[in-house]
């Protein structure tokens, strides 16, 4: 019975994990197009840029929380810079055309990193106290998936309070609604889209040194990672936060048990739960164009 | 998304002489090629461009008539280049024809329902639609190790004769054949897609992604065109495929990946969509710069990112729309 109850723990807190890493990245996302209209294909490469500098942080010598705040902020530097130079002068052309732009970008940046890391997997080094594992209800569980799981939370609520509880939160939020209302009260709205994307990098960023630990570190990761992301803001509806929540629970829970039971094609699962819930609810789960 | 506008019909359909003469010159250029130059790369160089031109032509009709956005067509081209290696692996080494036809016949089968629940969305949703039916599919080859081998792709597929009326012109796997072959068979394609797409079917494509409500008000049955649409772009992508396994006479998952998908996708744009001629022009350009990038460097991702990066910022409306322009400065 034990058994049971053990694997039953680990597919729960493996799934849990999972989603968490996600929501982190598909809502980074899902703020920039809910935000700005722009769907970042190199958001994939960013969260892999943020892995790697965590990597290089940690590998320095700096303490693993340090390198929690510096590599997202980076990361943050890096959105801003492309920002201004190539996202900017692109809003008001068709989707299509910043869809485009941002491949080119995602091939970019995997290029640069397998010029500045080469192609070799990394693993970034954890603290002495986060290696070890708890007894749960009879399974031992990493620390270091527990810490991540309490990253999560506690990203997820400080991002909450910042959209809902801040001046630019509140910025952020109006403009999706009412863009021209919001700007004839005399908000720049070039500063909002810029805001909203730099936003979604470092969430990238965030999620790219959480989840380094968790798996390996290698060229593929970013997009692996894109793919997985777009399933889930599809599924939870574009530019719906609460939708995203949902949805990365929904997608991270029935990869864990797609991966537990039949392995090799378990992403199969997943694309096919996306295709139905799309074929009849076209806008996703809680889709209604909004971003709240 | 689109912002050409609606031309008449049959007004585009009739050919300038000077691009008659154009024609005449590229093709008969194309065909000289092979017996001036003695260069083997050059020769599967523009075999592959070709092939890569139909599937952006194809994906052209879908997106530039259309108005519907694939992320990943080349999962069509996949599928049907699998299905030709499987035939021939396993069912007849030999016949060429019929190989052809397995493997057209078997993607148009994968398509039609992949297809029926697309069309019951539009725009985005279709597009993210196209996005997880192509994961899916390059999930399940790269997966299904016992009958795609997997990773490792399909492999040791025999090299049928291609015969027409009885007379063996040769082997498929003499890349000046397939050379010869792919391009008849481009030429024939593009010609024939150009005639449908100015009958007036294709007029109704082109109703249906100006103003889709309209479309329907007048009584067009969006979805069942939407689905012809789809239908057609996914047959001439499953001639590409077949033209593909022959010239390579192997295929790997990284040919139905999403990232090869998002370059066929850039060849369009690259030629400017709803032109035909345009994604060709884009695919050659396309491949030619993709691999001249990765023979000088090893980090040809890098040159080739920021290629992209500045045509897209600096010729967004691509080769279609640059000679749209010079069109019109010479008129004015």
């Amino acid at each position: 019975m034990s058994g049971t109850l053990s694997i039953i723990v680990d597919i729960t807190l493996n799934s849990l994990v999972l989603s968490g890493v996600f929501l982190i990245v598909a809502i980074g996302l899902n703020i920039t197009y809910g935000l700005s209209r722009i769907m970042n294909m190199g958001h994939g490469a960013l969260y892999a840029v943020g892995a790697y500098t965590g990597f290089s942080l940690v590998a320095s010598g700096l303490n693993f929380f340090a390198a929690l705040l510096i590599a997202p902020l980076i990361v943050g530097v890096i959105g801003l810079i492309i920002e201004r130079t190539i996202i900017a002068p692109m809003r008001k052309r068709s989707m299509a055309y910043t869809l485009i732009l941002t491949y080119g970008l995602m091939f970019f940046l995997d290029g640069s990193i397998k010029y500045i890391w080469g192609n070799k997997p990394r693993f970034i080094e954890l603290p002495e106290f986060m290696q070890g594992t708890l007894p749960i209800l009879g399974t031992d569980y990493p620390v270091f998936r527990l810490m991540t799981l309490l990253l999560i939370i506690i990203i997820m609520g400080a991002l909450m309070l910042f959209l809902n509880k801040t001046k630019i939160g509140i910025i952020l939020r109006a403009s999706s609604t009412i863009p021209e209302m919001v700007s004839c009260l005399g908000v720049n709205m070039s500063y909002v889209h810029m805001g909203a994307f730099v936003l979604g990098c470092v969430m990238a960023g965030l999620a790219g040194i959480i989840a380094g630990p968790l798996t390996t570190i290698d060229p593929l990761m970013g997009g692996e990672m894109l793919i997985s992301s777009f399933v889930v803001i599809v599924i939870g509806g574009l530019g719906s936060l609460r939708g995203a929540v949902i949805a990365a629970l929904l997608v991270g829970v029935v990869q864990t048990l797609a991966e537990f039971f039949i392995t090799d094609l378990a992403m199969v699962i997943v694309y096919i739960l996306m295709a139905v819930i799309l074929a009849f609810m076209p806008r996703g789960l809680l889709g209604e164009g909004k971003f709240e | 998304m689109m912002n050409r506008t609606a031309t008449i019909p049959g007004i585009r359909s009739e050919f300038h002489p000077v691009k008659i003469v154009f024609i005449i010159i590229l093709l008969s250029g194309l065909a000289v090629f092979p017996f001036v130059s003695d260069n083997r790369f050059y020769i599967s160089l523009i075999t592959e461009m070709m092939i890569y031109g139909l599937l952006a032509m194809s994906l052209d009709v879908l997106l530039g008539y259309t108005g519907l956005l694939s992320f990943m067509h080349n999962a069509y081209l996949g599928i049907s280049a699998y299905a030709v290696g499987l035939f021939l692996i396993h069912v007849s080494p030999t016949s060429f024809w019929l190989a052809c036809l397995a493997g057209i016949a078997f993607t148009c089968v994968v398509a039609l329902p992949v297809g029926w629940v697309q069309v019951r969305t539009g725009g985005l949703a279709f597009a993210l639609l196209t996005l997880a039916f192509g994961m899916m599919f390059h999930t399940i080859v790269w997966k299904w190790y016992d009958v795609t081998g997997g990773d490792d792709g399909l492999m040791g597929m025999p090299n049928p004769d291609i015969s027409l009326f009885g007379i063996t012109i040769g082997n498929s796997g003499d890349p000046l054949v397939m050379y010869m072959f792919t391009l008849v068979t481009v030429t024939l394609c593009f010609f024939l897609t150009r005639r449908i797409i100015n009958s007036p079917f294709g007029a109704v494509l082109e109703a249906i992604r100006e103003n889709e409500s309209r479309a329907a008000f007048i009584g067009i049955n969006v979805r069942k065109y939407k689905l012809l649409g789809w239908m057609m772009a996914c047959l001439l992508a499953s001639i590409a495929g077949v033209l593909f396994i022959l010239y390579k006479g192997y295929i790997g998952p990284s040919t139905m990946s999403a990232f090869a998908g998002a370059g066929i996708l850039m060849m369009v744009l690259l030629g400017g969509m709803g032109s035909l001629w345009g994604p060709l022009a884009g695919a050659f350009f396309f491949i030619y710069i993709q691999d001249y990038i990765s023979t000088m460097t090893e980090h040809w991702e890098i040159y080739l990112g920021v290629v992209v990066i500045f045509l897209v910022l600096f010729l967004p409306t691509g080769f279609a729309g640059l000679t749209d322009h010079i069109r019109r400065l010479r008129k004015e």
